[in-house]
């Protein structure tokens, strides 16, 4: 199980179309910086539908998104480093 | 407790990606992990420089690098080839090149693509940013 | 030991990640890593033979993969899809690479102990 961290939005870099297509069943993915933009986007809300996904608390609120992201699971540093230890490893891409 | 290796290819200031890269090893120290070393690669190496200075009201991510070394002991290495090609040397660098001027000193030091290698063998978990 | 894959996702030239995604897979080998290389999607443009980085002032590292095999880098994987996308067949390329499915892709990624994306 491993846990994928995205650092750019969908609409930026081919990162997260990437992992997408690489991921495994089980594994997750936590946004962070632009990553948590991809979050607004209908097309990205479906194909993220039935994925365990996290989104970094500090970039979500610097952007104004803590409402709109609200049913998203938002987690800060302490969470991200406990998360990164429960998965097998972290995939940054 | 567990042991991270935190690998930095997001330049500071430029990339949001080193902020985070902070964030996550100062919070990996307080809840009382260890940071067998921070690896700064690609772009990374452009949070070492000393003449990095931003006005005095706005964050400075290399000073926050560095008072995370005098609280934590963490070693801030760089990949001395990705930091030659953008700029980024020491006294020692700028002596071999014949160059009067260095923008890096301690607590960062300059070291080679096996320390991060070694720093993955040894550490749990590395985290990429 | 540990088992490091090494992902090659962008194009070369344009940026450094792939000769200092090359750099690093090197250097592991050396150190008695398990390395193994992964290209997909515009990383699969690292392949094209006949390269000629100096034209744009870059370094020629595409002509490195051929040391692979002196490292002893014997997993070498690209994606069948990506390679379809644009349409490499095995006679362009400028090494030889095992032609895998995604889902193979997703296997290798669980099975190592680190990956790394460049």
């Amino acid at each position: 199980m491993n846990l994928h961290h995205i650092q750019t939005s969908a609409k930026q870099d081919n990162a997260l179309a990437c992992c997408l297509k690489y991921m495994g069943k089980q594994d997750a993915i936590l946004l962070s910086g632009n990553g948590v933009n991809s979050l607004l986007l209908p097309e990205w809300q479906e194909r993220l539908a039935d994925i365990r996904v996290m989104a970094l608390k500090g970039d979500v609120e610097a952007r104004g998104l803590s409402q709109r992201l609200g049913h998203y699971t938002v987690i800060d540093y302490d969470t991200f480093v406990q998360e990164s230890l429960k998965h097998d490893k972290v995939i940054t891409w | 407790m567990s042991k991270f290796i935190i690998q930095v290819n997001g330049a500071a200031y430029a990339s949001s990606a080193s902020y985070n890269a902070y964030r996550f090893a100062k919070a990996a120290l307080e809840s009382g992990h260890e940071i067998e070393r921070v690896f700064f690669y690609q772009d990374g190496v452009l949070n070492t420089s000393t003449l990095n200075s931003p006005a005095s009201d706005e964050f400075d991510l290399t000073k926050a690098w560095v008072s995370l070394n005098k609280k934590y002991s963490v070693q801030l290495v760089n990949c001395v080839s990705a930091a030659l090609r953008r700029g980024i040397l020491s006294q020692n660098e700028a002596k071999e090149n014949q160059l009067d001027h260095w923008n890096m000193e301690e607590p960062f030091e300059m070291g080679g693509l096996g320390e991060l290698v070694t720093g993955i063998e040894a550490a749990d978990r590395v985290v990429s940013f | 030991m540990k088992k490091v894959a090494i992902v090659f996702r962008r194009a070369p030239h344009g940026s450094p990640h792939g000769r200092e995604a090359l750099d690093l897979a090197l250097l592991s080998a050396s150190f008695e890593q398990e390395v193994s290389l992964i290209f997909v999607d515009d990383g699969v443009l690292n392949l094209i033979k006949d390269q000629q980085p100096e034209r744009v002032g870059a370094k020629d590292y595409i002509s490195t993969f051929g040391a692979l095999p002196l490292y002893d880098v014997d997993t070498v994987l690209a994606c069948e899809e990506s390679l379809l996308e644009y349409d490499l067949e095995p006679t362009e390329l400028t090494i030889e690479v095992e032609k895998v499915s995604p889902s193979m892709i997703t296997e290798q990624l669980t099975q190592v102990d680190e990956v790394l994306v460049f």
